[in-house]
């Protein structure tokens, strides 16, 4: 072993045990010594300190993965941040880990989002009754000779929302969102007048599941599908099943477009752009129905503009250069403030609060 | 003993790892010798600026590295002429070589993101739950289930490995892709 190497290890050894508990004032003077002995012990010692201080930016890494738990390797090569998946969320529930206090804290996270859970199943049914500002308007009439029942769905901002339809089939709606619901014999018929909603459709293979949103339609049987208006056009996730978008009501049939489980259409003005994606990577797009929004190499631009859907305090992006900026990772849409810290830790980018608004500029 | 010394090392002489080990590379055949001739240069810049600080931190250290390869090839010289390189790579200007470019934060962190991937499984626990989740090393142990030593041990193995990696100078010695990869993480290298 070389003198250099030797030194090196010493060194660590050093490091590790001062970072351990109960060190003493006689283990500190041990090392005042071994320091004081030679130079070289010295700069090899601050040379492991200062990367060891550095580590601590894997900090901006953890930032959303459960306590007593290490994310997978290679996470984060996809992106500065780490994604955080719900094959994660099995390893923490799984790793029961022995009395302590920081497994108490580990459990108590997970209680928490156990509880957050329990809670958007009780909302379900409770949300009328709670502050969600929920508004169910029911009317029964005639129409087309049968019964039709009609019922309008809101949910405010930075609010999520699952209601159960009058046919057996549920819609979860996005913040700022809105539907009009119309139950016929022959259609089932939904508009989305504003935001995002996801529907898990009943079978029911005589009325078809359309959802319209402005000249679009999203034509259903049985099957799991979000469709979302953007200021210009609409975007359809299919997780499941077939669904078929309609270009306006009444088109001619040549602009049907079949898009299978793990679509991700864009119908704007220009036309229809679809990916084919795997179906969790699809389902990655409407990750907002857990609380959380999802990004892959996504302009900064677009992602704030994503945060902003959800929250009242919006993020502004003041220049080009930083809505140019990529990022990627997991993140809960309801905190924005985190994001920010991210992005100051781990890109260029200065953050001003002004009033409401949060401003980002490159430095 | 003085610890803005210490800072001031780090943060003006520690910064050029990379740079440092790449121009010995260069000019010292002898690969294996490498690290000990680093620590040689260290503790140099270190003493003489315990007695003042250099102006010019990066001149210094490479200066410095120049008179200890001059001083060490007229040694070697008596033992073999083949044995060390070209003197006159020695007087390189600083200007000449590579300038380090200013890591991004960014680029910083996906360095140590992969310093931190390289580390052994158990080696990689232990350090992501010491230094990203502050556990102590006695939490540690009681949640992987090993003991205080082991963890402490898997520390010190841990900090090594971050250290090559915090200062460029494995990522340098192993390819020189290093700059390719840079180049594509301002521009996203998801896929």
């Amino acid at each position: 072993m070389s003198d250099s190497t030797r030194i090196e290890r010493d060194a660590a050894a050093w490091l590790a045990r001062r970072d351990a508990d109960g060190w003493s004032q006689t283990e500190q003077a041990q090392l005042d010594a071994w320091l004081q002995a030679d130079t070289a012990h010295r700069v090899a010692y601050i040379r492991l300190r200062h990367a060891w201080q550095q580590a601590d930016r894997l900090k901006a890494l953890g930032a959303g993965v459960p306590a007593g738990q290490i994310p997978a390797k290679g996470e984060w090569t996809l992106s500065p941040f780490v994604n955080r998946g719900a094959s994660n969320e099995e390893t923490a529930a799984s790793n029961a880990a022995p009395p302590s206090r920081v497994a108490g804290a580990a459990r108590r996270r997970e209680r928490e989002r156990h509880a957050s859970r329990r809670r958007s199943l009780r909302a379900k049914f409770a949300a009328v009754a709670a502050c969600f500002a929920l508004i169910v308007a029911l009317g029964f009439g005639w129409f087309r000779y049968s019964a039709v029942q009609s019922a309008i769905y809101s949910t405010p901002l930075s609010a999520t929302e699952s209601v159960a339809l009058s046919d057996g089939s549920q819609a979860t709606l996005s913040s700022d969102s809105r539907v009009t619901t119309t139950m016929s014999r022959h259609e089932r018929h939904i508009e989305l007048q504003q935001g995002e909603a996801y529907f898990e459709v009943a079978k029911d293979a005589a009325r078809p599941f359309v959802v319209a949103a402005g000249e679009r339609r999203v034509v259903a049987v049985g099957t799991r599908f979000s469709v979302r208006r953007e200021s210009d056009g609409i975007r359809v996730v299919v997780t499941e099943g077939v669904v078929r978008l309609v270009s306006s009501a009444g088109a001619p049939a040549q602009s049907d477009l079949r898009l299978p489980a793990g679509s991700v259409a864009f119908s704007g003005k220009d036309g229809v752009s679809v990916q084919s994606l795997a179906v969790d990577k699809a389902e990655e797009y409407l990750s907002w129905r857990g609380g959380f929004i999802q990004f892959r190499d996504t302009p900064l631009s677009e992602a704030a503009a994503e945060f902003n859907r959800y929250n009242a305090r919006k993020i502004v992006v003041a220049d080009a250069r930083a809505g140019a900026v990529r990022v990627g990772g997991h993140f809960r849409w309801s905190n924005t403030d985190a994001f920010v810290r991210l992005l100051k830790e781990g890109f260029s980018i200065r953050a001003e609060q002004e009033g409401d608004r949060i401003v980002l500029h490159s430095e | 003993m003085d610890e803005t010394l210490d800072i001031w090392f780090a943060e003006e002489i520690l910064v050029h790892e990379a740079a440092l080990v790449r121009y010995l590379g260069r000019v010292w055949p002898r690969s294996d010798e490498i690290a000990d001739l680093r620590q040689e240069i260290y503790v140099k810049v270190y003493e003489a600026a315990a007695k003042s600080r250099p102006q010019s931190p990066k001149s210094f250290l490479f200066t410095t590295a120049r008179h200890l390869l001059t001083d060490r090839q007229r040694r070697a010289r008596i033992v073999s002429i083949e044995a060390v390189g070209d003197p006159d790579a020695f007087n390189v200007l600083i200007d000449e070589i590579s300038p380090e470019q200013q890591m991004s934060a960014r680029q910083e962190l996906k360095r140590l993101a992969e310093a931190f991937d390289r580390l052994p499984e158990r080696c990689r626990e232990v350090v992501w739950l010491r230094r990203v989740q502050e556990m102590s090393q006695k939490e540690v142990a009681a949640q992987l289930g090993i003991t205080e030593k082991t963890v402490e041990k898997q520390i010190a193995k841990g900090a090594r490995v971050i250290a090559d990696y915090v200062y460029g100078a494995a990522a340098a010695q192993s390819a020189g892709s290093v700059g390719a990869k840079s180049l594509h993480a301002g521009s996203g290298d998801e896929r």
